[in-house]
């Protein structure tokens, strides 16, 4: 089909990145976003604008609130047809409780899981989740959105469509598609090293997109593959679950081994049993770690089969200073407090398996790792942006010739997957801040709201988008382009006001009071909104410089000028090897 | 001219079937490699959970491997049979080597 192995590399390149870049550009976005996802929570939500706090006391805070949680709504609505029969009014039997939280953290996300009696799949619980004030067991207001961790961190990875789980689906292609472009791409281009350093910003639209495209592919090459490929080890277990369904014999054999091994039960006993102090499991377990050289906080504490005899408690220890989220874990009986278990030293596969995920994830306390992971994510963003502008310049002015709307399509797509996002993460951090904190009855909760005008912003951005485009049919540039840009700097700086107006929190107070989460994403708002004046500002040279030189040569045409500047290029380029 | 078109329409299903080649034929043989990494190194003594983070590190860099293959393979016919027939007959060894553990 392809005359030889560079041309198959370079279709591949060009159309999976095409179709797949539009995915990938969200990916990115939204996962450099998700370094700082608690930050944004700080920012969404102004209550929880304190200190973080370590994981609180089971017997005096924690207990009585998962004593107090029932399943909540949308869990009974999905069990209902699962189950033989009416669901009961109260669950009383709790599978599991639990709670995590890292150094970052100020509330506290808990959760519940109960059995479900008559329910045709036993892997199937109702479950209920809340967020606390740790330091007095209060509940947070459940309508309120964490933007940061529940809605841009998992659009990342599941760009939050889970019917049928098909985001998560999509997602994992386009990492694959992004492993593919990699190589596709180092084989395109053998003279890798020179495009290391190669960037012509004044030269025509199309060269210096290729190599700022270039440029930052090959830069952050390590960054991309690692990310691409650990996002898909992560959720291995969603594309391949081949452990749940082919060799589930296999797995449910492992399991119960495991269980007469680590003497963990796998099922509950039927008797009742009282619980013993979690406290002073927790205290038993941070006293072994300090033995060992290694004292920490608790980031994970679980208890499973909760009220039974087989019922145990596993606490874990943050990793806060190593890679793996949580690690040590030491398992107490909860009607005793006896250990049944510590766990081992991982073994080898599993150390590399937490090192994978772990430095994907990154848990652990390292500020400027966080900040090299933002602009890797965002190298990784201006690449793509990038392919998608040279894809557009190499052929606009041809499909202008033939009449063709191919261009002008992927011209408008490219402006919704770039500064459309943009808008539509701006717009929900303004709604965020404008929508009343107590809304009248019958409106849709607080945090769905924010969630609807998010993508009716991205949807309103596309419309423009494309009914702006006609211009690169004829081979110029979209004004979309620059009108986005304006308004996406309009909006970021509205939403810093906006912060300031409603919760007096200005940034000479952050920055002064060193409150750096809510700080921090003030300050990278406005730096957005600077730099989209920026990209504003040249765009319209660029749009007046080709409008001036399409005057001056009338009879040649602006593409005979394109394609002189680029073979100039080359030429220049032979001239140096 | 109409030698082009047909020329092109050819051209056109070729490309739909090196992308399924690719997709789903990857898929296929990742999923068998999956499936016999998972019961191999478990006979073989590896812990179950190892086994399964061993098996699909393996499988995506596989599935790269294999990706790239299919499209730059002169013709079809072998990609086709190593990797729904190569995923097919290592899934079927998984179940074998399932079966002899449970037994």
């Amino acid at each position: 089909m392809f005359k030889n192995f560079r041309l198959a590399m370079a279709w591949l390149h060009t159309w999976f990145g095409l179709v797949l870049g539009f995915v990938l550009m969200a990916v990115f976005f939204f996962g450099s976003l998700s370094v700082f996802d608690r930050e944004i929570d700080r920012w969404a939500i102004p209550a929880s604008r304190f200190e973080p706090q370590p994981m609180p006391s089971f017997d005096k805070v924690l207990r009585p609130v998962f004593e107090s949680m029932q399943p909540q709504q949308e869990s009974l609505d999905y069990l209902k047809p699962r189950v033989n029969g009416p669901l009961p009014e109260r669950f009383d039997t709790v599978r599991a409780w639990g709670a995590y939280t890292t150094h970052r953290d100020p509330v506290l996300g808990i959760y519940a899981n109960y059995e479900v009696p008559n329910v045709k799949d036993h892997d199937d619980v109702a479950y209920a989740t809340r967020t606390i004030d740790p330091r007095s067991g209060a509940s947070l207001p459940d309508d309120r959105l964490k933007i940061g961790s529940r809605f841009f961190y998992p659009l990342h990875y599941s760009l939050n469509f889970h019917w049928m789980d098909l985001g998560y689906w999509i997602v994992g292609m386009a990492a694959m598609v992004m492993l593919i472009a990699l190589v596709s791409g180092v084989v395109m281009h053998r003279k890798i090293f020179r495009e290391f350093f190669t960037f012509r910003p004044k030269k025509a639209t199309q060269r210096s997109a290729l190599d700022l495209h270039n440029m930052t592919g090959v830069l952050a090459l390590p960054f991309h593959f690692f990310f691409a490929f650990t996002g898909l080890v992560i959720f291995a277990g969603i594309y391949f679950p081949v452990t749940h369904t082919q060799l589930n014999p296999l797995h449910e054999l492992h399991e119960k081994l495991e269980a007469q091994e680590t003497g963990l039960p796998h099922d509950r006993a039927g008797v009742a049993a009282p619980l013993a102090s979690v406290d002073a499991m927790v205290a038993e377990a941070q006293r072994r770690w300090a033995a060992k050289g290694m004292a920490g906080e608790v980031g994970y504490l679980g208890l499973t089969h909760v009220g039974d005899s087989n019922g145990y408690v596993s606490v874990y220890r943050a990793g806060t200073d190593r890679i793996a989220l949580t690690g040590q874990g030491i398992h107490f009986k909860a009607s005793t407090g006896a250990v049944i278990r510590e766990e081992p030293a991982p073994t080898a596969v599993a150390r590399v398996g937490e090192f994978l995920t772990g430095l994907h994830l990154q848990h652990f306390r390292h500020w400027m790792l966080r900040w090299l992971y933002v602009f890797g994510g965002l190298m990784g963003c201006v690449c793509i942006a990038t392919g998608f502008i040279f894809f557009v310049e190499k052929r606009k002015k041809q499909h202008a010739k033939q009449g063709s709307q191919g261009s002008r399509a992927v011209d408008a797509l490219a402006v919704t997957t770039v500064t459309g996002m943009l808008i539509a993460a701006a717009g929900m951090l303004i709604a965020n801040r404008l929508l009343p904190d107590a809304l009248p009855s019958g409106w849709p909760p607080r945090g769905d709201l924010e969630q609807y005008l998010f993508w009716a912003g991205w949807a309103l951005a596309m419309l423009h988008a494309f009914a702006r485009g006609g211009v690169v049919a004829q081979g110029g540039i979209n004004p979309a382009w620059r009108e986005q840009c304006y308004a996406v700097a309009a909006m970021a700086v509205a939403a810093v006001g906006l912060n300031w107006a409603t919760t007096g929190d200005h940034l000479l107070k952050t920055v002064g009071e060193h409150y750096w989460p809510v700080a921090g994403v003030d300050l990278f708002l406005l730096a957005g909104a600077a730099l989209a004046v920026l990209a504003a500002r040249m765009v319209s040279a660029r749009a007046m410089r080709a409008a001036d030189a399409a005057a001056a040569s009338p009879l040649q045409g602006t593409a005979d000028i394109t394609d002189m500047a680029a073979s100039a290029a080359q030429k220049k380029e032979a001239a140096h090897a | 001219m109409q030698l082009a078109m047909t020329l092109k329409r050819v051209a056109r299903s070729e490309v739909l079937w090196r992308i399924a080649a690719a997709v789903l034929g990857g898929y296929a043989f990742c999923w068998g490699l999956i499936a016999l990494s998972v019961a191999g190194l478990y006979a073989l003594g590896l812990e179950f959970h190892d086994a399964e983070t061993l098996g699909s590190i393996l499988a995506f860099l596989a599935y790269l491997a294999v990706f790239l293959w299919a499209f730059c393979a002169a013709t079809l016919r072998p990609v086709w049979l190593v990797l729904a027939g190569g995923g097919a007959a290592l899934a079927a060894l998984a179940s074998l080597i399932q079966h002899f553990l449970l037994a």
